[in-house]
């Protein structure tokens, strides 16, 4: 068993074996970081446009005016064999406006992750590892019996993407060794999909970076450096 | 590559003879191979063959009389294209010298010319740079889809100290966010090695063995506007009535 401290929630591990068929007394637990990537680009820094701006004008100013009879001609000719006319839809959706946390549509330029969870607790789709082949099988299966089927989703990779390991708190009735769980997160994203169907779990959220800081303060830090935007 | 190369040029060159003998050599080099695409001159011949596609589609009545017409027409626009102006003339600096010298001797050419008569308008009704410029298709730039916040820009001259000022500004900015993005992703793959050193002993082989499958292809690519709900089924059932129809060239 390893004896280095991993992070900052480790103090100790013991390593002794107990009762059950596990040869250790950690449990490990597979939870998926379960997150849709941006559908619309993010806002553009005023600084970076201004220069873009300040180019875009001085190179005009270098280029030759062509005379307005030779755009209307290439307008005309140009159209291909049907022609749809359309708006372009709003980057700022109804779900937005209504802070519904429920739809996928929220906030199409953050990447929302899902938390499902009982009342009160909110945590991310998680199973405890039981013999199984790998440890992505069983992320793959905790995300499954959450939604269902993982036709719209991808596992980014075979390893975990980080782990915290947490400690119980110890309480007085509590006389089984010490367990520590160690949970590991495996990344997954949706694909081609606008509404999941995520049913066998009492409630549902998809929240930004900054939302799920809300959700979990004490992990603040921890979760900074794990999701990036 | 070359000839796309050389429609650039076309759009692009300032009024400076040299280039424009550089720009025709190319031209000539392009039509040898015998691929005519992508070239902003529109040559005489060509324009024939082209104005029959497109009154075979719209009017059906033109007949010979009015053909004539519109080669005359493309001509002329032709001609000017060609000898169209830019809004500011670059110079050099000895051919600028070179112009000075003639203003003294009383000959002033018909560019200079030109060039007064535009100063002349500017200082008059100003420059007409307070409201950003639309850049792109109206309605598709990014200021009014609010990607940018109009206010915030930082005002500016065009003048050469403002463009060292505004990309000093620009460059400090991007590489900020580039070393965030690095310190991230090295932070990520910190992570990463330590939970799979984390893990029990039997599951750590799997873990290491890089997963190579491909990435799903229909993965979605962020855009400037979110897809319109039924817009693409609109798309197919038009694609589909036109199937039936033959290609017109």
């Amino acid at each position: 068993m390893q004896s280095k401290c991993m992070t900052p929630l480790l103090r100790s591990l013991r390593a002794f074996s107990s009762s059950s068929s596990t040869t250790s007394s950690d449990k490990i637990v597979a939870s998926v970081l379960f997150e849709r990537l941006p559908v619309v680009i993010p806002k553009i820094d005023p600084v970076v446009y201004a220069f873009q701006e300040f180019s875009f004008r001085w190179k005009q100013q270098y280029r030759r005016t062509y005379p307005d009879e030779f755009f209307k001609k290439y307008e005309s000719r140009g159209k291909g064999d049907y022609q749809i006319d359309y708006v372009p839809a709003p980057r700022i959706t109804e779900a937005d406006k209504t802070n519904d946390r429920r739809r996928l549509y929220l906030l199409l330029h953050g990447t929302p992750h899902a938390t499902p969870g009982g009342k009160p607790v909110w945590h991310f789709p998680e199973k405890v590892y039981e013999n199984e082949d790998t440890l992505r099988k069983c992320a793959e299966s905790a995300l499954k019996s959450v939604l269902g089927d993982l036709s719209n989703t991808y596992f980014v990779g075979n390893a975990p993407m980080a782990h915290v390991a947490v400690q119980p708190t110890e309480t007085a009735h509590d006389l089984s060794p010490f367990k520590v769980i160690k949970r590991f997160f495996f990344k997954s994203q949706v694909i081609a999909a606008n509404k999941l169907n995520i049913s066998k779990c009492d409630d549902f959220v998809w929240v930004t970076k900054d939302e799920l800081l809300e959700y979990f303060p004490e992990q603040a830090e921890f979760l900074n450096q794990m999701i990036i935007s | 590559m070359g000839m796309l190369r050389v429609s650039s040029i076309k759009r692009l060159t300032g009024s400076d003879s040299s280039i424009k003998k550089l720009s025709h050599q190319l031209l000539q080099r392009c039509s040898v191979s015998g691929t005519a695409k992508g070239k902003g001159k529109v040559k005489a011949g060509q324009a024939l063959k082209r104005s029959k596609v497109s009154t075979k589609k719209g009017s059906d009545g033109g007949g010979g009389g009015r053909k004539t017409g519109l080669v005359a027409e493309l001509e002329e626009m032709a001609k000017k294209c060609l000898t169209a102006p830019t809004p500011i003339r670059f110079l050099k600096p000895k051919q600028r010298e070179r112009e000075a010298e003639r203003e003294k001797l009383g000959l002033i050419s018909k560019e200079r010319q030109r060039e007064m008569e535009m100063l002349k308008k500017q200082a008059k009704e100003g420059t007409g740079f307070e409201k950003p410029a639309i850049i792109g298709t109206s309605g598709l730039d990014l200021i009014s889809l609010g990607l940018v916040d109009a206010d915030s820009i930082p005002k500016y001259e065009l003048t050469v100290e403002d463009g060292r000022r505004l990309a000093k500004e620009y460059s400090r900015v991007l590489m900020r966010k580039h070393r965030a993005r690095q310190k991230a992703e090295t932070t990520l793959l910190r992570l990463k090695k330590e939970a799979i050193e984390a893990l029990p002993e039997h599951l750590k082989p799997a873990a290491l063995v890089p997963d190579l499958t491909p990435f799903p292809a229909n993965r979605f690519m962020a855009t400037l506007t979110p897809p319109i709900e039924g817009y693409i089924d609109k798309i197919r059932e038009a694609a589909e009535k036109t199937s039936g129809k033959e290609k017109l060239r």
